[in-house]
């Protein structure tokens, strides 16, 4: 969730979710078998191509991890979003931004 | 006033209730031992301060999405800003939760997520500054249910 357009130079709220298991590796199944570990790993926000914030995330994160962080309206631009999951896929969105 | 069986049960239990609520470890751990647990994760020294918060509920009914907010207090110049803030959670079988990271004149040190946690405890927070300096704060969170890791 962003704002459509913000005045320059205000902060501005983004929030953002994406629907995982967050499987910590630490369960076993009914077998008593672990159930590998697959987790959202690192969260990636960028700015108009540069990177503004960056979460490592570890087991401890609930699933379907939320993040809610604040940012300052520089310029016209796209945020990008992605989200790296255990083994390297990753999942992104993209949100442009009117500063005005 | 008379004293009865009752009476003297009750202020027994009491008595009883008190001395467990002693043995019971304290919810106000000291800082020393935040300190050094974060010595021994990070092999580093950090101090408490007001500037960094972590903001937790005391109380909450589950383990496994547990609110968290972090804000620190910085101008986030070049000069003088916070890099990251990393939290840990001492009683979680793994006790690293996540690090942030941000950006001088790009984004603010405030960041709001929600977390597991596998028993009470106090959650602990740690700001790395441009300046090399580490801050901590720690919130103490009971929660009813634990949240399997």
């Amino acid at each position: 969730m962003v704002p459509g357009s913000v005045p320059k130079n205000e902060v501005f709220t983004v929030k953002a979710i994406i629907q995982h298991q967050m499987e910590t590796g630490l369960r076993t199944d009914s077998a008593g078998k672990t159930i590998p570990r697959k987790i959202i790993n690192q969260f990636v926000c960028r700015y108009g191509g540069l990177e503004v914030f960056r979460t490592d995330l570890h087991e401890a994160v609930s699933a379907n991890p939320f993040l809610e962080f604040q940012l300052l309206a520089t310029e016209n631009g796209r945020l990008e979003f992605s989200w790296r999951e255990d083994g390297g896929a990753t999942y992104s969105l993209y949100h442009d931004i009117v500063v005005t | 006033m008379s004293l009865t069986r009752r009476h003297m049960l009750t202020s027994t239990m009491g008595t009883v209730a008190c001395a467990v609520a002693l043995l019971a470890p304290k919810h106000s751990r000291g800082a020393d031992e935040v300190e050094d647990f974060l010595f021994r994760v990070t092999g580093r020294k950090a101090t408490p301060s007001n500037r960094l918060r972590l903001v937790m509920p005391a109380e909450f009914s589950t383990g496994y999405t547990v609110p968290m907010s972090i804000s620190v207090d910085s101008p986030m110049t070049e000069a003088d800003h916070v890099k990251s803030v990393r939290v840990f959670a001492p009683k979680n079988p793994l006790v690293e939760v996540a690090q942030f990271h941000f950006v001088p004149g790009r984004s603010l040190p405030r960041v709001s997520t929600r977390v597991r946690l596998a028993a009470p405890q106090h959650v602990v927070a740690l700001a790395e500054m441009s300046n090399g300096n580490l801050l901590m704060a720690q919130a103490w969170v009971a929660v009813a249910t634990n949240g399997c890791l």
